[in-house]
């Protein structure tokens, strides 16, 4: 009887049914069409542009005989300028350690033990605003006279000593990147029952073999999502090594690309900087998408 | 059993120590900022340096709102249609799309600089113009923009613009009385995060922003650079931050934070 039925109605319906199914096909086009016109206009282009450009010697590009096509920038990245990407690799896997460390604790105590969670999070928007005024902060309380002084004295470290270090640097940009780890961490851990660790505690864990055997491993994709995306956000670091570095923290990538690129022009350097910073980042994201909730639209 | 019970006390009292530690540490920058705002030139209390902040500083306050206005009012009108296509309409490739166009939040600011300034200066000649700078901002926050919205309208059950329909709403009438406000708090989530970036870029405007427009986070990079520390500089840091501070209490106070799950704030 329902055979029938189709076997009857099918020719009828069939036309009308493609031509909506085309409509609906066309509205999707005209709905996303401009959000992939945007991105590939000026990101994926201007990308490819960079590449290209990459590959030609200095400011050659805009000479009226035509770029001069060399593998000389990537040779000088190689050699006089491999210390600026260790600088730069170094910066990032300092602080994504710092983020690390103390990252976890505050996650855990976060989701576990505060009920005031809101006053939390608005307190940890501050650092979000940017690191320009992280490390302008930072550069009022380590001057001399500033509020960290006596705590410097009392360590007997000179102000100017602390100013401008490596460990300055590092902190700021910690501070910076702290509450994406502590998202990553604490969305995890508000996964995983509290009844497991009580379990474990029953069975005779000590708490540091809870954390090691039970909480360790069920938030591990969180932990690794939270460390290659703070990672990947401080490869590109900016402000922090110019306003509270020394000359060697002042190599990071991004800041040398400025100055290559913009200052003195030599585009072909700036650019290729700009493609191995933007490699670190790259191959960073795709193992942080692959641990995280990558799967948001299916 | 009484030992037990004092120990676990104490890891209450530190554990809370632990967290407020980390707070006062992440406002310390902020507070230094704000004390250092409000000293005069003899290291006395002083208000007039904020009186720079509305003086000679206004101009840059004026741009910053301006190329955020602009800003956010493209990013929705791009985002929201895209929103509602990912999520409503089967395609292929759905996840290799959305991952491609949520792709510019990872590219450092300093790599989308160098290159828009190059293409704008050789390719679309617009290096002069203020939507050069307005389109770096609109394609650098644009998945901020985009995951609430796609988070919000996945929550939203189809059943209610089928409803709609059935009682003789047009396809506009449901978009405008029924699905815009049910996901109003998730566009404004995605307002939210795209204004306190653009707010207070400097680093992508640094490399585009035309001859002559000069956005209040930039001016304080530059003060910062060359002019060293004063304290009408941290007077402007110190009001941007407060801008984009109540702006985020706004936003808590109206909808919560369930809607800034999984983005940028928590």
């Amino acid at each position: 009887m329902s055979q029938e039925q189709v076997s009857i109605s099918q020719p009828l319906i069939a036309p009308e049914l493609r031509r909506r199914e085309q409509n609906a096909r066309l509205t999707m086009l005209a709905l996303i069409l401009p959000s992939i016109l945007l991105t590939i206009l000026f990101l994926y282009y201007p990308l490819v542009f960079i590449v290209r450009m990459s590959f030609t010697l200095a400011d050659s590009f805009l000479s009226p005989t035509g770029p001069i096509f060399t593998l000389e920038n990537y040779v000088a990245m190689t050699g006089r300028y491999l210390s600026n990407v260790w600088v730069t690799i170094k910066l990032a896997g300092l602080s994504t350690l710092v983020n690390l460390i103390f990252g976890f604790p505050f996650a855990y105590i976060l989701v576990r033990k505060i009920r005031y969670r809101d006053l939390v999070r608005g307190f940890m928007v501050f650092p979000m605003f940017g690191a320009l005024y992280v490390a302008f902060g930072m550069r009022f309380i380590l001057l001399p006279g500033g509020i960290a002084t006596p705590l410097l004295n009392a360590l007997g470290i000179a102000n100017t000593q602390a100013l401008y270090s490596l460990p300055s640097v590092v902190f700021a940009m910690s501070i910076f990147t702290f509450p994406f780890m502590v998202m990553n961490v604490g969305t995890a851990l508000s996964n995983v029952d509290p009844v497991l660790e009580e379990a474990a505690a029953c069975l005779g864990a000590r708490p540091l073999q809870t954390f090691w055997r039970v909480l360790l491993p069920l938030t591990r994709s969180g932990l690794i999502a939270g460390a290659l995306m703070v990672f990947g956000w401080n490869v590109g670091t900016f402000a922090e090594p110019l306003l509270l570095g020394t000359i060697n923290e002042q190599k990071s990538l991004a800041w040398t690309l400025y100055q290559r690129g913009v200052v003195q022009t030599d585009y072909g350097l700036a650019t290729t900087m700009g493609v191995v910073l933007l490699i670190l980042a790259f191959t960073v994201t795709y193992f942080s998408l692959r641990y995280s909730r990558g799967a948001l639209v299916e | 059993m009484k030992n037990f019970f004092t120990s676990r006390r104490l890891g209450d009292i530190l554990s809370h120590a632990y967290v407020w530690f980390c707070l006062i540490l992440f406002v310390t920058p902020f507070l230094a900022l704000l004390g250092y705002s409000f000293t005069g030139p003899q290291g006395n209390y002083a208000v007039q340096n904020f009186q720079y902040v509305f003086g000679s500083f206004r101009n840059n306050l004026l741009w910053s709102f301006k190329i955020s206005v602009l800003t956010l009012l493209l990013n929705l009108i791009i985002a929201l249609p895209a929103g509602y296509a990912l999520v409503r309409y089967p395609f292929p490739g759905k996840r290799v799309l959305f991952s491609a166009l949520t792709l510019p939040l990872y590219v450092p600011g300093a790599v989308i600089g160098i290159a828009l300034v190059l293409t704008y200066n050789f390719t679309y000649h617009m290096i002069t113009s203020i939507w050069g700078l307005v389109f770096a901002m609109v394609v650098g926050t644009f998945p901020l923009m985009l995951t609430p919205i796609v988070v919000a309208l996945k929550d939203l059950p189809i059943a209610f613009e089928e409803a709609a329909q059935c009682l003789g709403a047009t396809k506009w009438q449901t978009y405008w009385r029924v699905v815009f406000p049910l996901i109003g708090p998730g566009i404004s989530a995605g307002l939210l995060l795209s204004f306190i970036i653009v707010f207070n870029e400097y680093l992508v405007t640094l490399f585009v922003h035309p001859p002559g427009v000069t956005t209040a986070p930039l001016r304080v990079f530059n003060l910062v650079r060359t002019a060293g520390l004063l304290p009408t500089t941290a007077a402007l840091a110190v009001t941007m931050q407060l801008i984009s501070f109540f702006a985020v209490l706004a936003f808590f106070r109206i909808f919560g934070t369930r809607y800034l799950k999984g983005t940028y704030l928590i």
